[in-house]
């Protein structure tokens, strides 16, 4: 699904703009990097796409829906499009790794020798199959980061947002977290990455977007983080 | 289907959880849908002896003498609040008193011409349209006097009004405490996983996916405080039918199973709906807030 903000600006209570003025289109299957500093406004930007904030003014669309208009009665099956990895995680410390990948299907409908294999599968595949007993206390953060990537693919969405996934992780780990990302994106997901990882956005050079105190400041088909020494 | 079978699991792992807590909803629901439904029983019982002796309740209308009831009669039967009327001829009030008089039965003879007047005999449906009743008939030219047991009449009105208020004061405050506790319970539950819910909102999961667990454990506590309470209730009546029927056998107490049956069935659908309301307006206000966009 192609993403396409027109005029989108974001005002937070009593008066601080988050985001202001941003048009930008992002196509199916295309990876895109988020840069900036802190509060330029990308976590908003994610949270506007996942349809957790509203615009204050501007429209949103993905696919052919208008997030202002989606009703509380479809915003469900929409969001089950955008598979998200929170800044935090996220994940339910009560539960093991199986059961918090499991969930998200769970809540779907979907039936438990289906949820188990997919589940499974997920699992396997961002290198957790020994750890899936495993609560998330009892993980690194880096395998922490993997359940919460392991639960955004789990049904297979259209969209993928990450939300600073290789934050406080190691470079070894951070490279791993990258490489899934792109494998995700090879299969022909959109796929959103707001980082402050100046290696890896330079060492894996996609697409990427700037913005500077809520306003977009660059858009680069093939972008490196720094120019003339700035951010 | 598996929303339901995952629904059912995430119940019991809720009561599972906050065990202690189920324990005392559990009792509490319990102990208040007792109250509520001895309350409700003891209502029934005072109802059920005022309509017995509304029942045998008689207004007695003496005519002057020489005067026919026939227009009265037909006035009365056309009156709502009669449930029955019968005219009594003088033979037949002379025939009643020689039954009456058994062996001194030879003594009305004496009286050679019969003395007794035409009268009527007036059954109302409800002991409060006496007064009203009387009232009326008192000004016909043509009617002599009316009996009826006034007093009586008058207590057994002030017993069954009294009743029935008490009894709708306390079942509206059982019913409102029970509502309470069990809502709250459910709240509790909800912040316990308060988090969840939120990421189970992010990820897609319907409003109802994530309100069936709570709903039913609410319906759980309320149908189970209220099983507890028939099962307390039944007991209680039990013995008390027994004590009543060899101690006071003149009072006429309900014993009749189907009624009773009835009664217990619908105290059970009412924990069972109270929970189920409670949980659903709780968990709708937490849900409802949290998908708002900020």
């Amino acid at each position: 699904m192609d993403i396409r903000l027109a005029g989108v600006t974001k005002i937070f209570e009593p008066d601080i703009v988050a985001l202001e003025d941003v048009y930008l289109s992002i196509d199916k299957g295309e990876f895109v990097y988020l840069v900036g500093t802190t509060g330029s406004g990308k976590t908003t930007l994610l949270r506007l796409i996942s349809r957790e904030y509203l615009p204050s003014r501007g429209q949103i669309t993905v696919g052919d829906v208008n997030l202002r208009k989606i009703s509380r009665g479809q915003l469900p099956f929409y969001r089950r499009d955008v598979g998200v990895v929170f800044q935090d995680y996220k994940l339910l410390p009560n539960l093991t790794v199986f059961e918090n990948v499991a969930f998200v299907l769970e809540a779907m409908g979907i039936p438990p020798r289906i949820v188990k294999n997919r589940s499974n599968e997920v699992i396997d595949q961002v290198g957790l199959w020994r750890r899936r007993f495993l609560k998330p206390p009892q993980l690194s953060g880096g395998e922490q980061q993997r359940v919460a990537i392991a639960r955004a693919m789990a049904n297979s969405p259209s969209i993928f947002l990450a939300d600073e996934p290789t934050g406080n992780l190691d470079l070894r780990t951070s490279e791993e977290i990258m490489r899934l990302l792109l494998s995700i994106n090879a299969a022909g997901t959109t796929v959103i990455v707001a980082t402050h990882d100046q290696y890896l956005v330079d060492a894996y050079r996609q697409r990427l977007v700037e913005l500077h105190n809520g306003r977009l400041k660059r858009d680069e088909r093939r972008g490196r983080y720094f120019i003339d020494g700035e951010l | 289907m598996a929303s339901f079978r995952y629904a059912l699991r995430d119940t019991f792992r809720l009561l599972g959880r906050h065990w202690g807590l189920s324990i005392l909803t559990l009792i509490t629901a319990a102990s208040v849908l007792y109250i509520l439904g001895f309350t409700a029983l003891f209502a029934l019982n005072v109802r059920h002896m005022v309509s017995r002796i509304e029942g045998g309740l008689v207004v007695q209308v003496y005519m002057k003498k020489g005067e026919r009831a026939d227009e009265i009669h037909a006035r009365l039967e056309a009156n709502p609040m009669v449930s029955a009327v019968r005219v009594i001829s003088p033979e037949e009030a002379l025939e009643r008193l020689r039954a009456k008089l058994g062996n001194q039965a030879k003594a009305v003879t004496l009286l050679g011409k019969n003395p007794l007047p035409w009268s009527l005999e007036i059954q109302v449906h409800k002991v409060e349209h006496i007064t009203p009743l009387v009232r009326d008939l008192v000004v016909f030219p043509s009617v002599e006097e009316v009996l009826y047991s006034g007093k009586l009449v008058e207590r057994l009105s002030t017993i069954s009004r009294a009743s029935s208020a008490i009894s709708a004061g306390i079942l509206i405050l059982a019913v409102v405490i029970s509502a309470l506790v069990i809502f709250n319970t459910i709240r509790i539950a909800i912040y316990s996983r308060k988090e969840e819910i939120e990421v189970m909102l992010l990820i897609g999961a319907t409003k109802t996916y994530i309100s069936l667990p709570f709903v039913f454990q609410g319906m759980f506590l309320g149908a189970g405080g209220a099983l507890l309470a028939v099962g307390g209730l039944w007991a209680t009546y039990a013995a008390a039918v027994n004590a009543v029927r060899s101690a006071l056998a003149f009072i006429d107490i309900i014993v009749n199973h189907r009624i009773l049956v009835q009664f217990f069935f619908l105290l059970f659908a009412t924990g069972a709906t109270m929970g189920w309301m409670c949980s659903w307006l709780a968990v709708s206000r937490f849900t409802s807030r949290a998908l708002r966009p900020k």
